[in-house]
C-alpha cells in the first residue's frame, strides 16, 4: 500500500516537474540558453566566436554587465556571431552586437578607438527624437558592429554601458589559452 | 410516486452449474517477491540505452574539467584527421548533400508532419509523450550546450555550415529525435517498425559520417546526441505509450482493445489457471464491435473435477490502464459538459475498476437480476492489468437480432422493475446489452452499474428499455405493457427525462436508422410532463472546467515551448 502512494507521488511530482519546466520554457525563454554570451573571462567558450571568423583578431565577449543590461539571442554560426545586449531602459530596442568579417563603414565618423590596433566609427541614422545608428569596431580579419537606438536623453548613460559591458578579447591571447589547455590551434 | 405493486420475483433466468472447483494440487498462492503472470518488463536493449545515457553524463561531466577535455578533443581530432585525409572534391559535393538530410526544413517537415498524422488520427496520448520528449531533449541539449561551450573541430578546415555550440550536435539529435518520434508514434511494431528502423538508423549513418567528412561535429559531439536523440527518445516512448498496451495499428479496430496474443497470452492462461483454478484450453477476442471500455475475451475451459472431461466457455473481460483512462477521460467530459449527470466519480485505479464490476455482478445476481455469474477476476499485471471472467450466455442472442413479443417485452420490463425495487441501475441499456435465450431477458455489462442511483437515472434505464423494445415491436404495445409494471407517471417520468445524451449511442443510431419518432410517440401516450433538465451547475462542474481550461492554456504553453525550442518555426 505504502509502496503504491509512493509511485502515485513520484507520478505526481514528475507530471508537475513536466509541468513546471513546460510553463517555465514557455513563459521566461529559458528554451533559448544558447542566449547567455560567454564572458571575457571564460576563453574556451570564446573559441566558438573565433572559429565563426576565421581570421579575426578580436572577439566580443561580455565583460561586466552594469545593472539593468542583459544578453541573449547568443548565435555564433559559420560566417559570424550575433547577441543582443538588453536595458530596462531602453525596452524591446536591444543593442544587436554582430561579429563578421567586415563591415561598409562608408559615411560613418571616426571615433576613440576600444582596443589597441582597432579603429572605431559611429554611423548617426537618427538624432532627434531617437539617438540611432551604428557603431564600428574594425580590426585586422574581422570588424563588430553595434546597431542602437535609444530615446534621446537616455542615450549618454547607454551608449557609455554597452560599450563598457562588450569588450574585444584578443585572438591571439585566446591562441595561446587553447594550446596551453587543450592543446590545439584554432586555424589549420 | 409508484402505485403499481411490485410483481413477484420471477424466475431471474437460467441458472448457472458452479464451476470452480480447486485443482488437484490446489489453487496455488503467489509466494511473495515472485512476479506476477505479466511482469512489468524492461527489455534489453532498454537498459543498454538507460546505460548509454550514463554514458553521455559521464562524458559531459569529464568536458567540464579542461585536462579530460582536452583528451578528449585529442581524441576526436585524430579521427577527423584519418576521415580529412579521404577528401577529394566529389566527395565532398557527395557529403554536402547527405548533410543537407539534417537541415531544419528535414525537421520541420518530419516534426510537423508526425504532429498532424497523430491529430488526425486522434493519438493525444501519444502525441503528448512526442511533444513532451522533444521539449526535455530539446532543452536538455540546449542547457549542455551552453553549460559546456564548446568549440568546433579545431585545427582541420571545416567544409560545411554549422551553428552553435558542438556539444551535443543538435542537428544530428533533433534529427534522430524525429525519426525515432516518428517510427513510434505511428509505425505498427513489428516487420514495418523494424524496417523503419533500419532506415532510419541509415539516413542517421550517411548524415553523422557527412556531418565527420566536413569537420562540422567531433565524433563525441555525435555520439552524445544520438544517445539523447535516439537511445533516450527510445526509453521514453517505451515507458509512455509502451506497445503491448497502446498499439498502433490501422486495421480499423477499437484502440482499446489489447493484443492477447504472446507473453500476455500466456499470462492469461497462467494467471486463470492459479488464481481461479481454471484450466484454459482456448482464449479468443470475443465481440470487439460492441465493446470500447475493456477487451472481451471467450474462454474455454476444461473442468477438471466435478465434470472431468467436459469443456465449458466463459466470458471475460481483460481491463488495463488505457481502459481506466478512458473511463476517466469520458467522465470527465460529461462533468463538464453536463454536469455531474450522477455519481461519476472515476475509478482510481484498474483494480478498483475490476472490484466494481465484480461487486456489480454479485449483487445483481443476489438482487435476482438475470446477469452473468461471476467468476471472479485474476490480476495479470499488479495495478495495471486484469481480467474478469463470467458466465457466458451460450446461444443468447441480442435483442435485436429476435423477434420480440409480449411475453419478451413483459420480462425485459419485468428486468427494470425489479432494478428500481432493489435501488440499482443498469446505466447502459441498449440492444447490445440486452440478450435473449429461450424468451428469457438477460443483461450484460454491468461495469457502470450503480446503487442507489438517482431517481432520474432510473428513470432513464426505463425510457432506454422502453426504446429498445420499441424498435423490434411498436410504443404502443411496450407503453401498454408498461402500465403492468410502472405508473403512467413513472413513464412520463422517464421520457421527460430522456435526451440525446441519456441513450446510448447505439441506440440512438437505431432509432435513427428506425425512421419512426418513438421518443416523441411514448410522449404523446404518457402524461404530460415538463422536460426534466439535465445541465446542473455546481462548485464541482466549475473548479473541474476552470481546471481544464488551464491546463487547456498550459498545454498551449507546452507547445509552444516546444515549437520554439525544437526549432520548428
Amino acid at each position: 500500500m505504502r509502496r503504491l502512494r509512493t509511485r502515485g507521488r513520484i507520478r505526481l511530482a514528475a507530471a508537475l516537474a513536466a509541468v513546471i519546466c513546460a510553463a517555465a520554457a514557455a513563459l521566461t525563454g529559458c528554451g533559448s540558453l544558447d542566449g547567455t554570451v560567454p564572458s571575457c573571462d571564460d576563453p574556451l567558450k570564446l573559441a566558438i566566436i573565433a572559429q565563426s571568423v576565421s581570421g579575426a583578431s578580436y572577439v566580443p565577449c561580455i565583460g561586466e554587465l552594469p545593472e539593468g543590461w542583459s544578453t541573449s539571442g547568443f548565435d555564433p554560426a559559420s560566417g559570424g556571431t550575433s547577441f543582443t545586449l538588453d536595458s530596462d531602459r531602453s525596452p524591446g530596442r536591444p543593442v544587436t552586437v554582430r561579429l563578421s568579417a567586415g563591415c561598409a563603414t562608408g559615411g560613418a565618423s571616426p571615433s576613440p578607438p576600444r582596443a589597441p590596433g582597432v579603429l572605431s566609427y559611429t554611423r548617426l541614422t537618427s538624432i532627434s527624437p531617437r539617438f540611432a545608428g551604428t557603431l564600428y569596431d574594425v580590426f585586422p580579419g574581422g570588424c563588430v558592429s553595434y546597431q542602437f537606438d535609444f530615446t534621446l536623453g537616455e542615450h549618454i548613460a547607454l551608449m557609455e554601458q554597452f560599450q563598457s559591458a562588450v569588450g574585444l578579447y584578443p585572438v591571439q591571447q585566446l591562441r595561446l589559452v587553447l594550446k596551453q589547455k587543450l592543446g590545439v590551434e584554432i586555424s589549420p | 410516486m409508484t402505485t403499481v405493486p411490485t410483481p413477484g420475483a420471477g424466475d431471474p433466468g437460467p441458472e448457472v452449474t458452479p464451476l470452480i472447483a480447486a485443482p488437484l494440487g490446489g489453487r496455488r498462492r503467489r509466494p511473495s517477491g515472485e512476479p506476477p503472470p505479466l511482469p512489468r518488463r524492461v527489455d534489453h536493449s532498454t537498459r543498454w540505452y538507460l546505460l548509454l545515457g550514463a554514458v553521455a553524463v559521464a562524458l559531459w561531466g569529464g568536458m567540464s574539467v579542461p585536462l579530460v577535455l582536452g583528451a578528449i578533443t585529442q581524441a576526436d581530432l585524430a579521427v577527423l584527421h584519418a576521415v580529412a585525409a579521404l577528401r577529394s572534391a566529389w566527395l565532398t559535393h557527395v557529403m554536402r548533400g547527405f548533410d543537407a538530410m539534417s537541415s531544419p526544413w528535414v525537421v520541420r517537415v518530419v516534426g510537423w508532419g508526425t504532429i498532424a498524422a497523430l491529430v488526425a488520427l486522434r493519438r493525444f496520448r501519444h502525441l503528448a509523450v512526442y511533444l513532451i520528449a522533444f521539449l526535455a531533449v530539446g532543452l536538455l541539449a540546449t542547457i549542455v550546450a551552453a553549460g559546456l561551450g564548446r568549440m568546433r573541430p579545431a585545427g582541420i578546415q571545416i567544409l560545411g555550415t554549422w551553428q552553435g555550440y558542438a556539444q551535443p550536435a543538435r542537428p544530428v539529435a533533433v534529427l534522430a529525435l524525429v525519426l525515432v518520434g516518428a517510427i513510434y508514434t505511428l509505425a505498427p511494431a513489428g516487420g514495418w517498425r523494424n524496417r523503419a528502423k533500419w532506415a532510419a538508423a541509415v539516413i542517421l549513418g550517411l548524415v553523422c559520417a557527412s556531418r565527420l567528412y566536413l569537420a562540422v561535429d567531433h565524433p563525441t559531439d555525435q555520439v552524445t546526441a544520438l544517445i539523447l536523440g535516439w537511445a533516450l527518445a527510445v526509453v521514453v516512448f517505451r515507458m509512455a505509450v509502451p506497445n503491448d498496451v497502446f498499439p498502433i495499428s490501422y486495421r480499423g479496430g477499437r484502440k482499446a482493445h489489447l493484443d492477447i496474443g504472446g507473453r500476455r497470452g500466456e499470462a492469461i492462461v497462467r494467471a486463470l489457471d492459479q488464481q481461479l483454478g481454471l484450466h484454459v484450453t482456448a482464449v479468443e477476442p470475443f465481440g470487439l464491435e460492441s465493446s470500447a471500455g475493456s477487451t472481451p475475451l471467450r474462454i474455454d475451459v476444461h473442468l477438471r473435477i466435478q465434470n472431468d472431461g467436459q469443456h465449458a466457455t466463459l466470458f471475460g473481460k481483460l481491463y488495463a490502464l488505457n481502459h481506466l483512462r478512458s473511463d476517466r477521460w469520458y467522465k470527465l467530459a460529461r462533468t463538464v459538459l453536463y454536469g455531474r449527470l450522477e455519481d461519476e466519480k472515476p475509478f482510481s485505479t484498474v483494480r478498483r475498476l475490476v472490484e466494481y464490476e465484480d461487486h456489480m455482478l454479485r449483487l445483481m445476481r443476489d438482487a435476482g437480476l438475470p446477469t452473468p455469474r461471476p467468476y471472479g477476476f485474476a490480476e495479470i499485471t499488479p495495478e495495471r492489468e486484469y481480467l474478469i471472467v463470467m458466465e457466458f450466455f451460450q446461444d443468447a442472442r441480442e435483442l435485436r437480432n429476435v423477434p420480440v413479443d409480449a411475453r419478451v417485452i413483459d420480462d425485459a420490463l419485468r428486468v427494470v422493475r425489479r432494478m428500481w425495487d432493489a435501488g440499482i441501475a443498469h446505466r447502459d441499456l441498449k440492444p447490445s446489452n440486452i440478450l435473449l435465450r429461450n424468451d428469457s431477458v438477460l443483461l450484460i455489462d454491468v461495469a457502470f452499474a450503480a446503487i442507489r442511483p438517482t431517481p432520474w437515472r432510473q428513470a432513464v434505464d426505463l425510457a432506454n428499455m422502453m426504446l429498445t423494445l420499441a424498435l423490434a415491436s411498436t410504443p404502443e404495445v411496450v407503453y401498454a405493457q408498461a402500465l403492468r409494471f410502472f405508473a403512467a407517471g413513472d413513464v412520463a417520468e422517464a421520457f421527460a427525462a430522456c435526451k440525446s445524451i441519456t441513450v446510448p449511442s447505439q441506440l440512438r443510431s437505431l432509432i435513427r436508422a428506425d425512421g419512426r419518432d418513438l421518443i416523441g410517440r411514448f410522449r404523446e401516450l404518457a402524461p404530460a410532463r415538463r422536460p426534466v433538465p439535465i445541465q446542473l451547475w455546481d462548485l464541482q462542474r466549475i473548479r473541474i472546467t476552470v481546471t481544464l481550461v488551464v491546463s487547456l492554456v498550459l498545454a498551449v504553453a507546452l507547445f509552444a515551448a516546444f515549437v520554439r525550442v525544437a526549432g520548428l518555426l
